[in-house]
């Protein structure tokens, strides 16, 4: 099968990423955009778009720059553009998607795709003095949360539905302390992991709750980082160092304003639509995909990716992980690079980049899946998610 | 934190939207956007019936029964406020007013082990500050 208008994906990077780097957003933008040119093989000339999701996860510390696809692509020498998107999109995703759109319509050639992502306020800055003076009110749909101490992301976004999960279907901690650990033996498998000491069961539950049943050790890491795809024409892919990934089918899926706790399914929501979505787009099966790399914000989405991607049954993730499949050696590895709860929070755009790695296929050392032909990579939950399907041929 | 300044607890903001279910909170009213149209309840508030379109909405007081549909027992401060507060529970509670007519709320009056989904739960009007009334729930009296 030969499809000569694909996108592909042709070059990744990552700037430094750590707890409070000292570097700005546009600093961290550029040195992950130059790693991925430098990978590609390509210098600024050869982009003729560009785009971009900033953010913070949580209340942010003050003085924060911003930065926007713009002002990095000017900073790197890029333009004039012929495209280009500094707008929100469920996380990675919506700016990885984007760059294929624009591509597959002729607005340009080839896409900078970056997520800039800077850390959020640590647990001392959320308590202290001044946070104690200072009024905190819950604004729009907030208020009908803040008041009742719904304040992190993390009670709606993993607790409840982590609850609800064990409440429907019988889900242990214990199989959430399964991928746990199951996703930390590949991080001491990959220089890129903050986190590579290895994990046991034990290890998980001494970790401490933070909103039962969440505990610590299912939370992404909070780090300033950023991160950067760069995607071109299927005609122009094999123009540069790397062998061209090519993304076989993408979609998107909303089923609600944005929202975590309000969702008419606190579990099946935009995953089970966006997956639908995405095979329809495409021949190939579940069964054909070689390793998975599936947003672990919290440790339950993963368990929804698993389910809403038909890789086993609604309800069955738990067992299915505690067998074994998503482990290194397993029918589908899950989370090859260790996932955003080793590498730190990327909000999705490790696992394209980990994707990319595992179908290039010389990158990934002893966590390499033998023969990776098809990735698939998922981000976000909730009201609004992506997933990408991507193929070594 | 400063000694002798407790800190407040976290306040709504209301807009015109919403100005009514707080003033109803005050009056221990638990008051629910409603469409005159259809009869659908909208929560959270929107200016447009997402069932039928009519803009012909108004609060209606619904009973405060239902029955848990997910919880958490929070065991980490996110705010000044809550540090001599932890653990509590966040949970989302569904309104016997209408299948699907969820709201966040806190759950007291329980013990840990005795929190379930499903379980039934009343309205207990909560006074935080002179000025704020929450509708938190409890298990419902037998």
């Amino acid at each position: 099968m030969t499809k000569r208008d694909r996108v592909a994906a042709v070059g990744v990077g990552y700037s430094t990423t750590g707890r409070r780097t000292g570097f700005s957003s546009r600093q961290l933008a550029v040195q992950a955009s130059t790693a991925a040119m430098a990978d590609a093989g390509m210098g600024p000339q050869d982009i003729d778009g560009s785009t971009m999701l900033w953010g913070v996860a949580g209340q942010a510390p003050p003085g924060l720059d911003v930065s926007d696809s713009m002002d990095v692509a000017y900073s790197l020498g890029i333009g004039p553009l012929n495209w280009w998107n500094s707008g929100a999109g469920p996380a990675y995703v919506g700016p990885a998607i984007q760059a294929v759109a624009a591509i597959k319509a002729g607005f340009c050639h080839t896409v900078l795709s970056m997520r800039v992502i800077r850390q959020r306020m640590t647990s001392a800055e959320m308590l202290s003095e001044s946070a104690a003076a200072t009024p905190t009110y819950g604004e729009d749909d907030f208020q009908f949360v803040v008041p009742f101490g719904s304040i992190s992301p993390l009670q709606s976004i993993a607790s409840m539905p982590m609850q609800r999960h064990m409440a429907l279907y019988g889900t242990t901690e214990e199989h959430f302390g399964n991928h746990v650990v199951a996703q930390r033996h590949f991080a001491t498998m990959n220089d890129d992991a903050i986190f590579r000491e290895p994990l046991t069961l034990d290890d998980y539950f001494a970790s401490r709750y933070v909103s039962k049943p969440t505990r610590l050790l299912d939370c992404d890491y909070p780090v300033d980082s950023a991160s950067a795809v760069i995607y071109t024409t299927e005609e122009r892919a094999h123009d540069f160092a790397k062998k061209p990934v090519f993304v076989e089918a993408s979609a998107f899926s909303s089923v609600k304003y944005l929202t975590f706790e309000n969702l008419d399914d606190i579990l099946d929501n935009s995953p089970i639509h966006c997956a639908k979505t995405l095979w329809s787009r495409t021949d190939l099966k579940p069964a054909d995909v070689d390793c998975a790399q599936l947003y672990d914000g919290f440790t339950i989405i993963v368990f929804q990716w698993l389910e809403a991607l038909g890789f086993c049954g609604r309800g069955e993730a738990g067992p299915y992980i505690a067998e074994g499949h998503t482990a290194m050696g397993g029918s589908l590895p899950v989370n090859t690079d260790g996932g955003a709860c080793n590498v730190g929070r990327r909000h999705g755009a490790n696992f394209c980049i980990e994707a990319v790695r595992q179908l290039r296929g010389d990158e990934s050392g002893p966590r390499q899946v033998p023969d990776a032909k098809v990735a698939v990579w998922a981000n976000a939950v909730g009201s609004f998610s992506g997933a990408m399907l991507m193929t070594s041929e | 934190m400063t000694e002798g300044i407790a800190p407040q607890p976290l306040r709504p903001l209301p807009n015109p939207l919403t100005q009514f279910f707080w003033d109803g909170a005050m009056e221990r009213r638990l008051l629910i956007l409603q469409c005159q149209n259809c009869g659908h309840h909208i929560h959270y508030p929107r200016p447009v019936c997402n069932r039928c379109r009519s803009t012909d909405l108004a609060p209606h007081e619904v009973a405060g029964k239902g029955s848990i549909y997910a919880y958490t027992v929070t065991m980490q401060a996110f705010h000044p406020y809550y540090v001599d507060k932890i653990p509590y529970v966040v949970a989302v509670v569904e309104l016997d007013a209408e299948p699907g007519l969820r709201l966040t709320t806190n759950i007291v009056e329980c013990e840990e082990e005795d929190l379930h989904t499903g379980l039934r739960v009343e309205v207990v009007w909560t006074e935080v500050a002179s000025d704020l009334v929450l509708p938190m729930f409890r298990p419902a009296a037998a």
